[in-house]
């Protein structure tokens, strides 16, 4: 199961990833307190007028298959990432754990695209959170997500 | 338990790019089919000291992917798979230092498309089980 970001996550000292990456325009890096989410990062972040928010990555050899093109691994551990977000968010700030998640990959990311999340909680009950998600490249849809997340301590 | 040896026969799989960052993820066979295992390390951990759940859709992926691609490639040389969907259900937590185990089996395969199952185990604990829907890619297409 992933962890969502936790209150006490709040308090610690964000863990660094290993290369430096320039944030795409408007976007900040997120601070990032996950070992894994830091050894694939940086992961960035933009809140939209609206109060929206969109996450990013930006695809280098780490990210990558074979095949040149970026691992479905990689997009599902962007998808963990930044849906467990979403889900924290919108139950008040409870932390909650991955129960299942589907994705759709409907094109090849390549090397060097930036690859931008947008998501929507579907629906909240007391202890189970549904987010579904779409990620784009240059406005292109390349893979989307949907995912149930439990509210811990809820019953 | 991270301490003890590879069984015999094993060696890393997808060591590039991703798979070789994530990883190492070790390849051999069992009775059944193939094996597939990796040690959780610190680097694999979320922020509650466990098994973060992108590592583990990556190993399931891996493991699913590989499976895949040999079975594809057994029916007709130079030809591959990718997948079109993967769901993935997260059972229970894995711990650091644990050894998972990731095995896969093709559930039906058409000219077209491969049905995949499979399955993270530590020991008789399920951590994850996880379906795939596979594309076949014909040898020579991109």
């Amino acid at each position: 199961m992933s962890e969502g970001n936790t209150t006490a996550a709040e308090t610690r000292k964000p863990i660094a990833s290993p290369v430096e990456v320039t944030p795409p325009a408007g976007f900040v890096a997120q601070a990032l307190h996950d070992p894994f989410e830091a050894l694939m990062g940086p992961l960035f972040e933009r809140v939209e007028p609206d109060g929206s928010r969109v996450s990013a990555f930006v695809a280098d050899e780490r990210h990558l298959h074979a095949d040149g093109y970026v691992h479905e691994g990689m997009m599902m551990t962007f998808a963990d990432a930044f849906l467990g977000g979403a889900a924290w968010r919108g139950s008040g700030d409870k932390p909650c754990v991955t129960m299942s998640l589907q994705a759709s990959f409907l094109a090849d990311v390549a090397r060097g695209a930036t690859i931008e999340c947008r998501t929507k909680v579907e629906k909240k009950t007391r202890s189970v959170m549904f987010v579904s998600a779409s990620f784009t490249v240059a406005g292109e849809q390349v893979m989307t997500a949907t995912s149930l997340w439990k509210v811990l301590g809820e019953r | 338990m991270t301490n003890t040896p590879f069984p015999a026969g094993f060696s890393p799989v997808q060591t590039t790019g991703f798979g070789g960052f994530a990883g190492p993820v070790m390849g051999g066979t069992e009775a059944d089919g193939a094996l597939f295992l990796l040690d959780i390390a610190p680097q694999h951990l979320n922020g509650d000291a466990r098994l973060h759940g992108g590592m583990m859709m990556s190993l399931v992926s891996i493991v699913m992917g590989e499976v895949a691609s040999r079975t594809a490639a057994a029916k007709e040389a130079g030809s591959g798979a990718k997948p079109l969907s993967l769901n993935c259900d997260f059972v229970s937590a894995g711990e650091t230092g644990e050894r998972v185990e990731g095995r896969a089996i093709v559930t039906r395969a058409t000219r077209s498309v491969m049905f995949i199952s499979g399955t993270l185990k530590v020991g008789d604990r399920l951590l994850m089980s996880a379906t795939g829907v596979y594309g076949i890619k014909a040898a020579g297409a991109k």
